[in-house]
């Protein structure tokens, strides 16, 4: 498409692109900075620039102004347009200037529209095109001697590409480029801050007042036409503020960055501060809220964009994922929670062919006798029980007492026809590492006593089901019959042909075996105390307690120590060959060695049974043959690299404890339906498919959610609104089997900017995390990332083109307004643990045990982890009083730039996964005393954070506390760490700090200018 | 010994309790417990059936007893005693009694009492062997008399409600095909009448046609 760059043909630092190519190293974004380094990928290389063929009518126009200028055949109609339809527009034909206001009442509608329009009817936000008309009535403002020539100047405003083809506006196009010369003079009088060539941007018009600062700002050489037309955006007209600026806060739906960047210097002249970052967490878009509020919540699901598109080749264009995140048991606050409905004998009412349950979109006819099924439009009858008369609307009179038409979010009791079994009781077995590593790592004795301390908050009382295995090099049963005074452990050493030594009591109700089990936690530490044994059957004991658990299904958590070492499932030292970086066997490494575990995987999915990884060893582990378990059975993978229960035994404590008592679901499937003419076509995250479309999930809880991409069946969508519904059956805690119901609405657009608009960040994130992840297992590192550069490249320029005809974009960084940290959370994946660099930056454990996590987050969690934050405290610590109010204030996060860290100050980073506390050098040694107590001066890695007793320890714990309590799911574990203490402040924060640059990857600034670039070219 | 245990209402057939990993090492658990559940509906069709019965089934027994519209039903060996069996349904009862007894017509859900399991289980653990002290003596005492209690064949259940199904399905077609019946007959009675008397009438019409015309031209 060579329309996108009117400035194109004038850019002096064109040439620059091709050196840039052939990649100094600090321009490279990502590039391993192990020996992998050497396979580059060419994938986002620019193409040498060649002149694209649109270019002519702008260096037509630019000699000639005036003559097109007067010329008449310029079409008038099809340019000018006022629908009266839109509210936005009402208020357009009143602007206080008399000589613009000539132009807007003659105006006919434009043409093109009207498919666009009944969304236009429900959207608040004003469509696109009524954008030119508000910026140009200004102009004559601005040059107020040549308002007699201006209106019509005005008319030619090009007449924005309704449904963002570009060839069609392009006659139109050229009219208003010679108007703008005449204005040239006014114009000039401002000071140019930049240099004449194109390469100079302007500061955005983002904002709704821009106006005051941005006067100045433009400075286009007469010279040359393209320029003056990228800056008449900025010409903020002092006169007409008031006006205006409701006109403009109405239409402006995309932001734009400037991107400067001069020829041969790595310098991207971008302003470091004005870039957007979210510093505000997660924002989920409202609109989709507002539009139907009768949908579910945002925290059940999020749509990647609230406007589904109609066509095929709509969704060709939008080049980012489109589908849904899935958190079907996300945490309600207190007073939201998901009403229980029982329809008891009526059974659940649901639609006959497409089996969707009942819901607030449905419709009742024939006066309350039948209902359309929103999703496949079939009449279905109301059972006899289930009737309401209709009132005059058509709406049931007894809608207040049936909170499922009204709600998207309820929850059905299941009947007999839902269960293929009486509803299982929660079940908790424990397979627990025993060899000489895990009793030194202190690891044995955290768990016991943590188990130990949760069994009274074990969910389920009293049917709850208990038992252990512990394994070294032989596999070691314990009977917990509740008549026992203390449990009996039987060793079994047959590691070939495992067998269970006792038909009952490995796995005891307990209630009952209270006793033995308490006395079995309490002596487990000492029992393997002297214990020497090193290798690990891990395999076989993984075997045993499948078949113990396999009557009833349950959660198995397993504690691994070592590599397994015996028996089936044992696993080599393949370990992180740097060589195999960068070939085509990488991706093997983080694939499960042996089919074994994917077999057990899809067997343990079958018997309900969810397996939690915890990993501990300070080597290679081999996660990503581990991981496989907890990926297909719907569990999670817990990594304590070289735990040492002095250090990380916190964090084990909170993690294990939360994993025991949250609530849980157990022996669950879900599935989502939706309309006609759409499918969910793929599904990220960890569960196991069951058939096309059903998940199983052996136990689901709030902290995991489901990705799934969507794709059209039909080329062209008819109805004006799709549905989706999402259903989730399982079994709860209490012995209950229940289904949640969650159902959302859509519309459907046929325009790619509404699409862009209605976009969600997080959500597209939840869904390229989770790709990028997937594509990983399949490829390169380097090919990973590189799909996902082009993807965002190809997004932005799509959307580019869009605006790029009637804006005169220049070289302005343009992105929808929903999307604006599109580019720095891209830039933050890239530089995450899963996907960053190449052999020696991430532990190959490590990695495979992110991706692992990174599959199951939730949205916030997510965009937490992708973008940190990082406050600053010694202020609020000094402060001889605290208020509450004080807290928020303090909360304020900064942009993750190294500039920001003040040696003066403490400052506390936060990735929702561990806090790093960063003491400046210059920090006043009355705060570290305070904190750190009377080793204050030793080396900070040998120091743990404890409480001391002054306010600014209590303080600083104080907040340490409050920042885990807003997301309790994993527990941070301080690491102190002071400014210039090598290698450690560079491992644990600096590198973190994403936006700068560091050893081989893009900081955000040059980031923007790269991604910009490739976004500019062909 | 045990095999499964399920306690139902009668009235409508909901499942109110099952014992715990029932069905474990059994071969066709499945097959048995669709056979409890057609048991059940049948039940609550209100068919009378005796409050205490041993049903056979392949080469186990269903025994259950019903008393305050729920039904307690077991699955044992055929060797097992049957006294141990209904005693052990009894002490069941008395327990399920004592502590659900007055949400039992309320409940709504299936599986409302499913925390009753973990008697079950607990009981079931006392009955399992048949020669412990307690059950020998369970045994021998001659109070609790089961003799009388009938013992039938599954399919002889089963196959009850599957006849008076057929019965009645069979009565109702019979009125319907009675009803065309004398539709029929009636339908064929008239035709009769309209062929025996058809020439008779249309010969008359032609003669008072004749005279008619006759007086009329002459």
């Amino acid at each position: 498409m060579g329309t996108e760059n009117p400035g194109r043909p004038n850019f002096p630092m064109r040439p620059s692109f091709t050196p840039f190519a052939s990649a100094p190293p600090t321009v490279r974004p990502f590039s391993p900075s192990g020996p992998g380094t050497g396979s580059e990928s060419s994938n986002f290389r620019p193409i040498p620039p060649g002149a694209p063929p649109t270019m002519t009518p702008f260096s037509a126009a630019g000699p000639s102004p005036p003559v097109r200028f007067s010329d008449p055949s310029v079409p008038s109609a099809p340019i000018a347009s006022v629908p009266p339809s839109g509210a936005p527009y009402q208020r357009f034909p009143t602007p206080p200037f008399p000589s613009a206001a000539q132009a807007p009442p003659n105006r006919a509608p434009p043409m093109g529209q009207p498919p666009f329009q009944p969304p236009a009817g429900q959207i608040s936000v004003p469509p696109p095109f009524f954008r030119p008309q508000t910026q140009v009535l200004p102009v004559p403002m601005g040059s107020p001697p040549q308002n007699a020539n201006f209106p019509p100047s005005s008319m030619n405003v090009p007449q924005p590409p309704t449904d963002s083809s570009l060839s069609g506006p392009r006659p139109n196009f050229q009219p208003p480029f010679p108007g703008y010369p005449s204005k040239q003079p006014a114009v000039s009088q401002a000071p140019s801050p930049f240099p004449a060539q194109q390469g100079s941007f302007m500061p955005p018009p983002a904002s709704p007042s821009p106006f005051p600062s941005q006067q100045g700002s433009y400075g286009p050489p007469p010279v040359s036409a393209t320029l003056g037309y990228q800056s008449r955006d900025q010409m903020q007209h002092p006169g007409s503020a008031p006006p205006t600026g409701g006109v403009q806060r109405l239409t402006e739906d995309f932001s734009s960055l400037s991107v400067q960047s001069i020829p041969g210097t790595n310098d991207p002249g971008l302003d470091n501060r004005s870039l957007p970052r979210p510093l505000d967490g997660d924002v989920v878009p409202s609109s989709f809220l507002e539009m139907y509020p009768m949908n579910c919540d945002p925290r059940y699901l999020r749509l990647t964009t609230a406007a589904i598109p109609n066509s095929q080749s709509l969704v060709a264009r939008w080049h980012l994922p489109l589908g849904a995140v899935v958190c079907p048991l996300a945490e309600a606050p207190e007073g939201e929670e998901v009403p229980v409905i029982n329809f008891a004998s009526t059974g659940i009412i649901r639609c006959r062919r497409c089996r969707t349950y009942v819901n607030p979109y449905v419709t009742f006819t024939d006066a309350g006798r039948k209902w359309r099924c929103n999703i496949c439009s079939l009449l279905n009858d109301v059972p006899g029980e289930y009737f309401a008369n209709l009132d005059a609307t058509g709406r049931r009179i007894d809608l207040d007492q049936r909170p499922e038409l009204i709600k998207g979010s309820v929850e059905f009791v299941a009947p007999t026809e839902y269960m293929v079994r009486p509803p299982m009781p929660p079940l908790y077995f424990f397979l627990i590492d025993v060899s000489i590593s895990a009793v030194r790592s202190g690891m044995i004795e955290v768990v016991a006593e943590t188990i130990r301390s949760c069994l009274d908050e074990l969910p389920g009382f009293p049917r709850t089901q208990i038992g252990f295995i512990t394994y070294d090099s032989t596999v070691h049963f314990y009977n917990m019959k509740s008549s026992l005074t203390q449990p009996q452990m039987m060793v079994v050493s047959d590691l070939d042909d495992i067998f269970v030594p006792l038909p009952d009591d490995l796995l005891v109700n307990f209630s009952e075996s209270r006793n033995v089990v308490e006395t079995f936690l309490d002596s487990l530490p000492s029992m393997f105390q002297d214990n020497v044994n090193v290798e690990s059957a891990f395999g076989p004991a993984l075997k045993a307690a499948f078949m113990v658990m396999s009557q009833l299904g349950g959660k198995l958590l397993i504690f691994q120590n070592s590599l397994p070492s015996l028996g089936v499932g044992r696993l080599k030292l393949r370990g992180d060959d740097l060589r195999v970086y960068g070939t085509d066997e990488e991706h093997i490494l983080r694939l499960p060695e042996d089919p074994f575990y994917k077999q057990m995987a899809a067997d343990l999915t079958k018997y309900q049974i969810g397996v939690n990884i915890y990993a501990f060893s300070d080597k290679y582990t081999d996660i990503a043959s581990l991981g496989t378990l907890a990926k297909y059975t719907g569990g999670q993978v817990y990594y304590y690299p070289s735990f040492r229960s002095g250090i990380h035994g916190d964090k084990l404590r909170h993690e294990l404890a939360r994993d025991l008592t949250r609530e849980t679901a157990w022996e669950a499937v879900m599935r989502i339906r939706c309309g006609k003419g759409i499918r969910f076509t793929s599904y990220h995250g960890n569960f196991m498919l069951r058939s096309t479309d059903l998940l199983a999930l052996p136990t689901v809880d709030c902290d995991k959610a489901y990705a799934m991409q969507l794709s059209l069946e039909e080329t062209l969508l008819t109805t004006q609104t799709v549905y989706f519904q999402v259903a989730l059956l399982y079994t709860a805690s209490c012995g209950e089997r229940r289904i949640r119901v969650y159902t959302a609405a859509a519309p459907v657009v046929t325009d790619l900017g509404e699409m862009y608009r209605q976009a969600d960040t997080g959500a597209i994130f939840s869904l390229f995390s989770r790709l990028a992840i997937e594509k990983t297992l399949t490829g390169k590192l380097e090919d990973a990332r590189n799909s996902l550069q082009l993807m965002l490249v190809k997004a932005l320029r799509e959307y580019r083109n869009l605006y790029s005809v009637q804006h005169r974009l220049g070289a302005r960084m343009i992105y929808p307004e929903s999307l604006k940290f599109l580019c720095l959370y891209g830039l933050a994946l890239f530089k995450s643990v899963p996907l960053k660099g190449g052999y020696a930056d991430v532990q190959l454990d490590e990695r495979c045990a992110a991706g692992f996590t990174m599959m199951a987050l939730p949205v916030k969690k997510l965009l937490k982890l992708l973008y940190p934050s990082l406050i600053r405290i010694d202020e609020y610590l000094l402060k001889p009083s605290a208020q509450a109010d004080d807290f928020k204030n303090i909360m304020k996060r900064l942009p993750l730039v190294s500039e920001n860290l003040d040696s003066r100050g403490l400052y506390i980073y936060d990735d929702g996964f561990r806090f790093v506390i960063w003491f400046g050098r210059m920090v006043s040694p009355d705060i570290a005393k305070n904190l750190l107590g009377p080793d204050f001066a030793a080396e900070l890695s040998r120091v743990t954070l404890t409480e001391h007793d002054n306010e600014m320890s209590r303080r600083l714990m104080k907040i340490l506390k409050k920042l885990r309590e807003s997301d309790p799911s994993y527990y941070q574990l301080p690491y102190l760490v002071r400014q210039g203490e090598q290698p450690r402040e560079g491992l644990l924060l600096l590198v973190n700090l994403i936006e700068d640059q560091m050893g081989g990857t893009t900081g955000y600034a040059n980031w923007i200018t790269l991604i910009h670039r490739q976004v500019q070219q062909n | 010994m045990v095999k499964m245990t399920m306690i139902a209402r009668v009235t409508d057939g909901l499942p109110l309790a099952e014992g715990l990993d029932d069905g474990r090492d059994l071969a066709d658990a499945e097959m048995y417990k669709q056979q409890v559940k057609a048991l059940f509906k049948n039940l609550s069709k209100g068919h009378n059936e005796a409050s205490r019965m041993s049903i056979e089934t392949g080469p186990y027994v269903f025994h259950y007893i019903i008393e305050g519209r729920v039904c307690y039903l077991t699955m044992c060996d055929r060797a097992y005693p049957k006294k141990l069996a209904f005693q052990y349904l009894e002490d069941l009862k008395n327990e399920f009694e004592r502590v659900n007894g007055a949400q039992i017509e309320t409940a709504a859900r299936p599986y409302a009492f499913i925390k009753f399991d973990t008697f079950i289980q607990k009981t079931k653990k006392l009955y399992l062997d048949t020669r412990t002290q307690r059950n020998i003596a369970k045994l021998n005492d001659e109070l609790y008399e089961v003799h009388q209690i009938m013992t039938r064949n599954v399919q002889e259940v089963l196959g009850v409600g599957e006849k008076l199904d057929q019965v009645s399905q069979m009565s109702s077609r019979l009125t319907s095909e009675s009803r065309i019946y004398a539709d029929k007959a009636r339908d064929l009675n008239r035709q009769a009448l309209i062929r025996k008397w058809a020439p008779v009438a249309i010969v008359l019409g032609v003669v008072f046609l004749l005279f008619w015309g006759k007086t009329k031209l002459w």
